[in-house]
């Protein structure tokens, strides 16, 4: 040891850690005379080899850690071991000691255990005599003892009462927030407090807001190498030293901690897409037969439209109804199966076909090529490429070339044309604003390795192709244009998916706290972590109200949930429920470059203010523009808003802002005629 | 102007000196690398040199070091990895092979070019980077950081680079002869491996420059004083430098609590070791067990405990009568007559 480290601290951390119970089960010569553990073992019993606690082994360490030598290895441990990566071994006698208290202290499997397989907490147990005892020399010749009985359950800090324990742990236990987080414990219908005394606690299950027991093990590896359970650690001892209750990574250090790399989940999608088996070819014959349509236009997504919702969705459905007005046939092309990037070339996977707004089913790419070839040449053909997601760019030009297309449109919804990271969002964690693809930014992120595939597919579809590149807005076109090297043609175009039609109705002035709306889904590059610390933080604070907007609850969310379904039948509806709901602010935080964000439009058609960040694209540009809320340097800054009540300005009452209708463009359709 | 870089491990350590290594290649094709292997290849794991992504192997028994498996013997993994650094360091100042060697520890990667190394080397014939360039206030990261390099070192030996002539030729020699001798961990004797002996070299040597550049070196021991940064432009900063290479000591749980303890919120800190572990995980032959070492164990395959390597390292009797101690003769009298005896 070193010699700056005190003998008091010393002492203090050898009696915490010891385990007394442990020490007198497995010694019983130790019981036997009567001796005080904890003053043996710091006396003698190290030096005989003897273990302090089930989860440490003195020769283990010696014999692994010789630097030791010459002092305790328990306290060389506590004082400087564990900090310096030092790693303990369980005592010889660990298992011994296990089973002579009742079996194993945790269960092996997740599944809660029930009541009659474990006491609440363990009765106090008799010490057993040792039947191989440690000592080489036992002390025969003194006379046998009565045990002695165990002032406390080997989980329980020394000294506390298991009865005490519970009283502990009941006047913080959140039944609420438990059943809340572990809906399985609700549908049993069980006692929370008693499922978790009994099994949640071993089984990691938190106990309350704010307390997550792995967390705590973490950042205190004392307590997770002592076996105590960590919340009762907490409320004993941890809480009145001032013991961290976990690591402040973020939600950014959140995310990058669980990111699955790109080669991983590309190859679950090619697992996926080889379950996949194509239909048979007659299913195209629409494809095929004579038609009298005016033309024929092909897209291609990265999924369904007519099955899923959402941005380009409804593009889509808007295009595909638009050219069902105007006579022309319309083939949507989709992978079967969804894909995380481009589909690398080699890879097979089956197509997903719509025809006309109908969808035909899943087909072989070679089919595909020789129902359109057979198709009766001389009709106009136009394309429209929304996302190349799980698109192989072969197969690309081969179906636009078999329907003889040429001429179309290029959307910028997302930014796949310049990264598989589509979102411009390093390790899904901040924007990247597209560096040079071989900067060593991109070399430590998570989609680096795709990128090359997403810049060279999409360089070869601009070479091959006559396309007309149509930016949702000035801000998507303005990043695509800083870092994109796709030779596209003189023709771009920013063609908004919507405008706003004022009504001259405006937002009648509603009193009570300020209504904060997180609108759509709880994903984090939609800033949903920023709206729940923000939440977290002004749950109790009666000067604001917070509530979700969305069509699925988020399970121990810290806001109100109000059910929102945006359809193409209703696709009104997000504004509806803002204006109903009085929603005074839109936390509308997206950590990505949104190129439009219907989100935003429908916050401010409803009289919302929006507060946005600085990396949030087209809200941010069109919040400044259009002065529809405040764009705010960073998340600190967002938090001030709120603690100085200096958000307040934006409610109803003080804007007193008009309320607007959206009105949708026609998409696609607005844009064709220019292309023949 | 010629630049040697090499690395010292064991084939448990081949995955993240082959990430080294690739990452030495991306920037600098033209320096010759060198791999100094201290161990013999695992049963069932086929090592192709060609295929490796550094020039040449150099094997530890190749040195030339006097009575090589009884001095192998007297050192446990780290001790004999970081010992024969030295060696190696002299040969190749004594060769001529190069004008400027670096050593970098296997679990380094490079994020930039090393160009302003090379720089700082036309006026200086030594480098090394410590552990701290700043001061830790905090009382927790004084004991974690600040105290742990006074044991160990003020200089972080997973890097060193000279020029081959002059005062780091010097320098090559002495370590050399240093490490040859007490290459041991054995801090109440005032030794470190390789690494304490460095605190002399300010001392000792002329034309040294200690690097404060904070983006070399970077590891979880001076995380408390750097701040990392990630730029639109694509660059890696630390404290506003550009970041050249990191050192990702204790790959696992360990060293994942030591980084969360001083990275906090500095989540781009995350990002570089979450690519880390991707391409270690990559460069990873599962043909290699974890923890291998061919001279972790006797000839029979029975493990060497430390103190039997304690032991024969402090009598040379034993030197004397069991030169390739190894073989069964050490290990018979270990149990016969030495402190074996007992069981």
């Amino acid at each position: 040891m070193g010699q700056g480290d005190a003998p008091e601290r010393k002492r203090r951390a050898l009696a915490t850690a010891f385990d007394p119970v442990f020490y007198r089960t497995v010694y019983d010569d130790i019981a036997r005379v009567g001796a005080d553990p904890f003053r043996h073992y710091v006396e003698t019993g190290w030096r005989e080899g003897r273990d302090p606690a089930p989860w440490f082994s003195v020769l283990a360490y010696l014999e692994r850690h010789p630097e030791a030598g010459g002092d305790d290895p328990f306290a060389h441990y506590l004082l400087r071991g564990w900090s310096e990566g030092c790693e303990p071994s369980p005592s010889r006698h660990r298992e011994r000691f296990l089973e002579r208290i009742g079996g194993p202290r945790r269960p092996a499997s997740a599944e809660p255990v029930p009541p009659a397989l474990e006491p609440v907490l363990p009765s106090p147990e008799p010490v057993l005599p040792d039947p191989e005892p440690e000592i080489p020399e036992p002390l025969a010749s003194l006379p046998s003892l009565p045990s002695v009985p165990v002032a406390s359950d080997p989980d329980l800090p020394a000294g506390l009462t298991r009865e005490a324990a519970r009283a502990l742990i009941a006047a913080d236990f959140d039944p609420a927030f438990y059943l809340s987080a572990y809906p399985d414990i609700a549908a049993a219908g069980q006692d929370p407090l008693e499922h978790y005394l009994l099994a949640g606690r071993w089984e990691g299950r938190d106990p309350r807001p704010g307390f997550k027991a792995a967390d705590y093990l973490e950042v205190n590896p004392d307590v997770a190498a002592s076996g105590v359970d960590p919340f009762l650690h907490w409320l004993v001892a941890g809480r009145s030293e001032g013991r961290p209750l976990r690591f402040e990574l973020g939600f950014r250090g959140r995310i990058v901690a669980g990111l699955a790399p790109l080669e991983a989940r590309m190859a679950a999608a090619a697992r996926a897409a080889a379950d996949i088996s194509a239909d048979r070819p007659r299913g195209l014959a629409p494809l095929s037969a004579a038609s009298q349509a005016a033309g024929l236009h092909v897209t291609f997504s990265h999924d369904d439209f007519t099955k899923r919702i959402g941005g380009v969705q409804l593009c889509l459905q808007a295009e595909s109804k638009g050219l069902v007005r105007r006579g022309i046939d319309h083939l949507h092309v989709f992978p079967a199966v969804p894909w995380p990037t481009l589909r690398p070339a080699g890879s097979r996977a089956a197509l997903g076909l719509v025809w006309n707004g109908r969808t035909l089913g899943h087909f072989a790419v070679g089919d595909i090529l020789k129902a359109l070839r057979k198709r009766r040449a001389g009709a106009r053909t136009t394309l429209a490429v929304h996302s190349l997601l799980g698109h192989e760019i072969g197969e690309v030009l081969d179906i636009l070339a078999a329907a003889g297309a040429r001429r179309g449109l290029f959307w910028l919804h997302d930014f796949a044309g310049l990264c598989a990271g589509y979102h411009l969002m390093r390790d899904e964690a901040r924007d990247c604003g597209a560096p040079p693809a071989g900067s060593a930014a991109c070399r430590v992120c998570v989609f680096g390795p795709g990128r090359d595939l997403h810049l060279s597919a999409h360089r070869r579809l601009f070479e091959a192709l006559d396309l007309t590149l149509v930016a949702p807005s000035q801000a998507a076109l303005d990043t695509w244009s800083a870092a994109s090297d796709a030779p596209v043609a003189a023709a771009v175009q920013v063609h908004p998916h919507a405008r706003l039609v004022p009504s001259g109705r405006f937002a009648e002035a509603v009193e009570g706290p300020l209504t904060v709306a997180f609108l759509g889904m709880p994903s984090a590059y939609k800033g949903w972590p920023v709206f729940t610390d923000l939440a977290e933080r002004f749950r109790d604070d009666p000067r604001y109200r917070f509530v979700r907007l969305g069509s699925a609850a988020a399970p121990g969310a810290p806001a109100d949930h109000i059910e929102v379904s945006v359809t193409a039948d209703n696709p009104h509806a997000m504004r509806e429920a803002l204006d109903s709901a009085r929603v005074d602010v839109a936390i509308l935080w997206s950590l990505c470059r949104e190129t439009f964000s219907f989100a935003a439009y429908e916050a401010a058609a409803a009289g919302a203010a929006i507060l946005t960040g600085p990396d949030s694209g087209n809200i941010a540009a069109f919040t400044r523009t259009g002065g529809h809320g405040l764009v705010l340097a960073d998340e600190a800054s967002l938090f001030a808003q709120f603690e100085s009540g200096t958000v307040q300005s934006l409610s109803r009452k003080v804007r007193r802002p008009e309320i607007c209708e959206i009105e949708y463009s026609g998409m696609s359709v607005d844009l064709l005629e220019a292309l023949s | 102007m010629k630049v040697l870089v090499y690395s010292s491990f064991t084939f448990s350590y081949l995955n993240r000196a082959r990430v080294l290594f690739q990452s030495l290649r991306r920037f600098h094709p033209d320096w010759e690398t060198v791999a100094l292997i201290t161990d013999e290849p695992p049963p069932g794991f086929v090592f192709d040199p060609a295929s490796e992504p550094f020039d040449r192997v150099v094997w530890a028994k190749d040195l030339g070091i006097e009575a090589f498996r009884g001095w192998l013997f007297r050192h446990d993994v780290v001790e004999v990895c970081t010992a024969v650094k030295g060696p190696f360091l002299h040969q190749v100042c004594e060769a001529g092979v190069a004008d400027i060697a670096i050593y970098l520890d296997p679990d380094t990667a490079l994020f930039a070019p090393l160009d302003p190394l090379v720089e700082m080397l036309q006026h200086n014939d030594i480098l090394l980077t410590p552990h701290l360039i700043d001061p830790n206030d905090d009382r927790a990261a004084i004991l974690d950081n600040d105290l742990s390099a006074s044991r160990t070192g003020i200089f972080n030996l997973g890097f060193v680079a000279i020029r081959t002539t002059g005062e780091g030729a010097r320098f090559a020699r002495w370590w050399n002869d240093r490490l040859l001798a007490f290459c041991y961990d054995d801090i109440p004797s005032g030794l470190f491996v390789d690494q304490k002996w460095c605190d002399h070299v300010p001392a000792l040597f002329d034309r040294v420059k200690v690097v404060r550049d904070p983006g070399y070196n970077v590891a979880s021991w001076n995380l408390s004083k750097r701040k990392v940064a990630i730029t639109r432009d694509g660059e890696i900063l630390v404290n506003g430098a550009t970041l050249r290479f990191w050192h990702f000591t204790k790959l696992g749980p360990t060293g994942d609590v030591m980084t969360k303890r001083y990275a906090g919120d500095n989540f781009e800190v995350y990002e570089v070791w979450r690519w880390y572990k991707e391409a270690v995980g990559a460069a990873t032959d599962p043909a290699i067990p974890e923890r291998w070492w061919a001279h972790g164990q006797f000839d029979d395959g029975t493990p060497i405990a430390k103190p039997q390597r304690v032991l024969y390292r402090e009598r040379t009797d034993l030197q004397a009568a069991f030169p390739d101690p190894f073989a069964g003769g050490y290990q018979a009298w270990w149990k016969a007559e030495g402190p074996g005896r007992n069981g």
